[in-house]
């Protein structure tokens, strides 16, 4: 039954979007949301803002939308996360409440997406390049998720002394198991889209350019038996559940470890935002991954050692 | 206790934004920018630290004791930012630019105005709005300083902390000013001091967006 807030999807995608655009279908009843948050796909305030208009539009029309489809319009980008210099800020104002804020806005954008079906909306993503952090965590709670071949995708936050902490823990235990969770949180590895369909993290991978179509048969397929897995996907969260109250207690987690991070820390936060800053530049393929991946190389050959790294300058 | 700093950092968080994404900002930050360039920069943000602390003098005379803390925060803070000018002409001669021909420098329409409008505001829209001129070039410095210093260094071939001593020096000092800020920005309860802060930090993200895009 709708709301006394709803407004139709000709009202929803009318609304004005800086950081997202809309597409409907309305073959499927499907709303996909194209991301594209300058100068750096993250998840800022903004975009979270805009993000979460539209979820209440859909939650405040229910039965108008039956799918949601989440991509990136930013080529060789799904999302690097979180918002690095927002964070920086905050820490370095050492403002506890604002972080927690934060974290719990992000957290109420992944419980829309973990009780979806329950108003009656399945959801997928399709990561087509880097996806950092926040910006996996919040890919996981989709009901299909699909990554085109040469994405990769990681948990960096323990190079810099902190760790993911809106939601990266329950889903990917749920997904994945605890072994997995373990490896990928403790180690800031980065997987390939290859990798992270073997530990069931990821349902589909398809060849690059092939994500489109993915994203159409993945609709297609469930379209004709949308109620019965939706009943499905439902019962499947009182089987293994994700509760709302454990998502905030880590948060709150999250929060103090953040406000304990040292300069030092802070300065390799802010080395990867120079990263993410760059790889958006034109004629720059390189990003955060790469350095990431520099970092580990770092850390795997000793600081001292190599003595000529950046990481040998922090 | 009030959070206003919580709906300041949401309410100017767009301006923020609009900053790090201009493509002079965002390619400076990432790849630095050239020796000529720089001079410019330093040029232009000589006259924006000269000015600092006469327009924090004109806020603080213009406070009444209904904001005592804030005047005397001002008061402090003036103290500690006092001579900081001097760091900016050190890092002028560091990168070729004598003292002469460092004050020389004619500041551009975009430091006149923002400059202008930081008098302006104190003297006519509220006292309290300096503190908006006091987050944002708080926030350049605590979160855009260190790296953007951090690549002049590795771009321009500078050894230590010449040539960026100030951009430095401030990226590891605010962390500390960012902190008292935000406690002082919190004692605020009236309407129209906070407005008045959140207007200021709106304006002065662009100004300095437009000085940097001007470069």
């Amino acid at each position: 039954m709708n709301s006394p807030n709803s407004v139709g999807i000709a009202s929803i995608l009318s609304r004005p979007y800086k950081s997202i655009r809309l597409e409907w279908s309305s073959e499927l009843s499907a709303l996909r949301v194209r991301t594209c948050v300058t100068p750096i796909q993250c998840y800022s305030l903004a975009a979270m803002g805009e993000l979460q208009r539209v979820l209440l539009d859909i939650a405040e029309n229910q039965g108008l939308v039956k799918h949601f489809v989440m991509t990136s319009d930013v080529p060789g980008v799904f999302n690097f996360g979180g918002d690095l210099s927002l964070f920086v800020l905050l820490i370095r104002a050492r403002d506890h409440e604002s972080l927690r804020l934060y974290g719990r806005r992000c957290v109420d954008l992944l419980w829309w997406m973990e009780t979806a079906a329950q108003i009656g909306v399945h959801t997928t993503v399709l990561v087509q390049g880097d996806t950092l952090g926040g910006g996996l965590e919040s890919v996981m709670p989709f009901h299909k998720v699909i990554f085109e071949r040469s994405a990769q995708a990681g948990f960096p936050e323990v190079l810099f002394n902190s760790f993911p902490g809106m939601g990266a823990w329950n889903f990917t235990i749920r997904k994945a198991g605890f072994a997995v969770a373990n490896e990928m949180i403790l180690s800031g590895k980065l997987y390939t889209a290859e990798q992270l369909h073997e530990c069931r993290l990821v349902d589909m991978v398809v060849d690059d350019g092939c994500g489109e179509e993915a994203i159409e048969e993945a609709m297609r397929a469930v379209h004709p038996r949308l109620r019965g897995t939706l009943s499905a996907l439902q019962a499947r969260s009182i089987a293994a559940p994700v509760t709302y109250q454990s998502l905030l207690d880590i948060v709150d987690r999250w929060t103090i470890n953040s406000l304990n991070l040292t300069d030092r820390d802070l300065r390799l936060m802010e080395r990867l935002a120079r990263a993410q800053a760059r790889k958006g530049t034109q004629g720059v393929s390189e990003g955060a991954v790469e350095e990431i991946k520099r970092v580990e190389l770092d850390r795997a050959w000793g600081e001292e050692r190599t003595g000529i790294t950046e990481w040998a300058s922090l | 206790m009030p959070n206003f700093f919580i709906d300041l950092v949401t309410e100017t968080d767009e301006a923020r934004r609009e900053f790090e994404a201009h493509p002079v900002v965002f390619a400076s930050v990432a790849n630095g920018m050239s020796v000529e360039r720089y001079r410019v920069l330093l040029g232009e943000l000589y006259h924006i630290v000269w000015h600092f602390n006469p327009i924090c003098a004109a806020a603080a005379s213009r406070i009444t004791d209904e904001h005592a803390s804030i005047r005397d925060f001002l008061y402090r803070h003036m103290h500690e930012e006092s001579g900081h000018e001097q760091w900016v002409l050190n890092d002028l001669e560091a990168v070729g630019v004598s003292r002469e021909q460092a004050t020389a420098h004619r500041p551009s329409p975009n430091v006149l105005a923002l400059v202008g409008f930081n008098y302006w505001a104190s003297d006519r829209r509220h006292p309290c709005s300096v503190l908006g001129m006091l987050y944002v070039l708080e926030v350049l410095a605590a979160v855009y300083g260190g790296p953007f210093s951090a690549t002049i260094r590795e771009t321009l071939f500078l050894e230590g902390q010449r040539g960026t001593s100030f951009l430095s020096s401030h990226a590891s000092l605010d962390a500390v000013h960012m902190a008292e800020l935000r406690d002082v920005l919190n004692q605020l309860t009236i309407a129209d001091a906070k407005n008045a802060v959140i207007e200021s930090v709106r304006v002065n993200f662009r100004q300095i967006t437009s000085v940097f895009g001007a470069v």
